[in-house]
């Protein structure tokens, strides 16, 4: 049993190594390869430390083939890693024991876990039996979950009938019939309209709030993340390279703001172009980036020039902080590694 | 155990209700399995149009050797309806990752993946091979004693458990290799094999073959005893290839569960 203050999700050391084999193009080096395969091995995820409190909403973001989705699948069981530790709600997770199992899910958004030819209500009935829920609690549950996303007229409809987004809210359903304290999610609004996005968003922020699940999210949707996590784990590489908030993030891999003003018209936009800091003009609007400590002495200035109909100042959108944090990683890695 | 037998009962249910819903599909797959039955009968009775045995001094005349056709279609119709349908579909399950959904289930992933789909069609060949027993029984020479009566659904559940044991084995081996397409021609291959009395297995190729089959893969005790042991007279010779079996069957499940349970623990899962 686990103490109230202490992390739900411990991992020291955490590493996972891939023998890949090389396959060469070709027809005689397909057949030389029956005899001879060279192959390497690929560091999915190298080394990593990370504690998280119980519910907390944490995102994993990093770019494809980072280590996102091999953390989680280490952190759920599925596989096994090549150093390290972990500990799930006091479990070793690739242990698989069923006690740890019933007390988490996950939910893959490019995996259908329901049965396909058959509605949903047959596959949370089969839940029902691999969970030993109590049918008064499965009903309740199932029903409330099944109201907040609005698909109850849906589960009586195969599977297969269904679109993406209804499919999705469904299988969150099926994952959360349990009751599970933490819950792991990869990609879970891929390929949703932003009416899925915004309805799983709502739901899951209430999920988490009042169950205080454990919510581990992997996404390339930054609106995801702004609208969930407060704590945000950057892995690029197998390495995490940033843990913190998600205002920290902003603070601190940005120097400047962008301020935007809507002008009386096109020329009085042009007229800022020369004002010394890189300048976007879209008609009657500038766009400027300006140095976030400048900001309080800038914009007086610009305001006093005169025909400025708005104006708004905001932080570098998170996707354009992420992509350059992204493209910025092996650069910080090979200073961090210098400097270790 | 009864949570068990409970979610078998869900998935059983489940696939029932699938298969109602494509029920045109499901009467073809009746009708295939039963037509290539007829045809498999077919060509014995014409085989017992030219010999009265197969193999002289073995005791597989017509009424026997069809006691045999049946046991090893019950055998076959069980295994066919409850393993082959989940183990079928592993490959898939490997290849495209979808194992990861069976692993974090709080049950055992074995069961899980062995026995998660149904095929009710399959059970119309078992119906026809009880009927088919029905009709052979009467026939024989001696009718069996109730000491066979009462062994012969023992050994049947344990031809069912050594095939059980190589479906395990072919699933680890699917889940090592990450794709393995030919699991159902390789099940084939072997249990053909088990299609016949053991007696054709004999010379040059045939003796090191019989051993091969009956001590290395024990494919061959699968029909061959309890077939036997309703079909032909119960000496006393007869209990070794019986507790043959039933140890067979034994050291097959715990063997593949070992199997079964290293190849999970290789697991890589697909990428996502």
């Amino acid at each position: 049993m686990l103490a109230a203050d202490e992390p739900v999700i411990r991992v020291a050391g955490l590493a996972k190594e891939y023998r890949v084999f090389d396959k060469p193009e070709g027809l005689l080096a397909s057949i030389r390869g029956i005899f001879h395969r060279s192959s390497r091995v690929v560091d999915a995820l190298r080394g990593v430390d990370l504690a998280v409190g119980r519910g907390e909403f944490v995102a994993l973001l990093g770019p494809n083939g980072a280590g996102k989705t091999t953390f989680l699948k280490l952190l759920s069981g599925i596989i096994t890693p090549s150093r390290g530790t972990a500990h799930v709600l006091g479990h070793v997770p690739w242990e698989r024991a069923d006690d740890f199992r019933r007390r988490f899910a996950l939910v893959m958004g490019q995996r259908n876990q329901l049965w396909w030819d058959l509605p949903a209500a047959e596959s949370f009935r089969l839940h029902q039996e691999i969970y030993r829920i109590d049918p008064t609690r499965f009903a309740r549950t199932r029903d409330a979950l099944v109201d907040m996303l609005g698909v109850r007229k849906l589960i009586l409809q195969p599977v297969r009938e269904l679109s993406l987004g209804e499919r999705m809210k469904l299988e969150l359903v099926a994952a959360l019939l349990h009751e599970p304290e933490v819950l792991f999610l990869d990609e879970p609004t891929i390929g949703l309209d932003v009416v899925a996005q915004h309805t799983i968003h709502e739901f899951l922020r209430h999920v988490q709030r009042e169950r205080r699940v454990t919510v581990m999210l992997t996404t390339h949707y930054m609106k995801d993340v702004a609208a969930l996590c407060e704590r945000v784990v950057v892995i690029t590489h197998g390495d995490i390279l940033y843990d913190g908030s998600l205002v920290d993030i902003v603070d601190r891999f940005t120097t400047h703001k962008i301020v935007t003003l809507d002008l009386e018209d096109a020329a009085a936009a042009r007229r800022l172009a020369g004002c010394g800091y890189p300048c976007e003009i879209r008609g009657p609007q500038a766009i400027l980036r300006i140095d976030r400590t400048r900001i309080a002495d800038v914009l007086p200035d610009i305001l006093r020039g005169g025909n400025v109909r708005d104006v708004s100042v905001e932080d570098v959108p998170l996707e354009e902080i992420v992509a350059e944090l992204f493209r910025s990683a092996p650069a910080r890695q090979a200073a961090q590694e210098a400097a270790s | 155990m009864s949570r068990y037998l409970s979610i078998l009962w869900t998935f059983a249910r489940a696939c029932l209700v699938r298969d109602m819903t494509f029920r045109a599909n499901f009467v073809l797959e009746c009708v295939t399995s039963l037509g290539w039955m007829a045809m498999n009968l077919a060509f014995y009775l014409l085989v017992f149009q030219f010999t009265p045995e197969i193999g002289a001094g073995t005791g597989w005349s017509k009424a026997p050797f069809f006691a045999f056709v049946a046991t090893g279609m019950i055998i076959n119709s069980v295994v066919q309806a409850l393993f082959m349908p989940s183990a079928e579909e592993l490959t898939e399950l490997v290849r495209t990752g979808g194992l990861d959904a069976v692993l974090v289930r709080p049950l055992d992933a074995q069961f899980l993946l062995s026995m998660h789909r149904v095929d009710f069609s399959s059970l119309a060949n078992g119906f026809v091979g009880i009927g088919l027993l029905a009709w052979a029984v009467p026939r024989l020479d001696q009718p069996p004693p109730p000491i066979a009566w009462a062994v012969y659904p023992m050994l049947i559940l344990c031809g069912v458990a050594i095939l059980y044991g190589l479906i395990i084995m072919l699933a680890a081996a699917t889940i090592l290799m990450g794709r393995n397409q030919s699991l159902y021609d390789f099940w084939f291959y072997i249990t053909n094999f088990s299609r016949y009395p053991a007696e054709i297995y004999a010379g040059p190729w045939g003796g090191p073959l019989r051993a091969a089959c009956t001590f290395v893969i024990p494919i061959l005790l699968v029909v061959n005893v309890p077939a036997r042991v309703i079909a032909q007279p119960l000496t006393g010779q007869a209990w070794w290839p019986v507790s043959g079996t039933i140890l067979a069957a034994l050291a097959t499940l715990v063997i593949s569960r070992r199997v079964f349970q290293s190849a999970l623990a290789k697991y890589r899962s697909a990428s996502s």
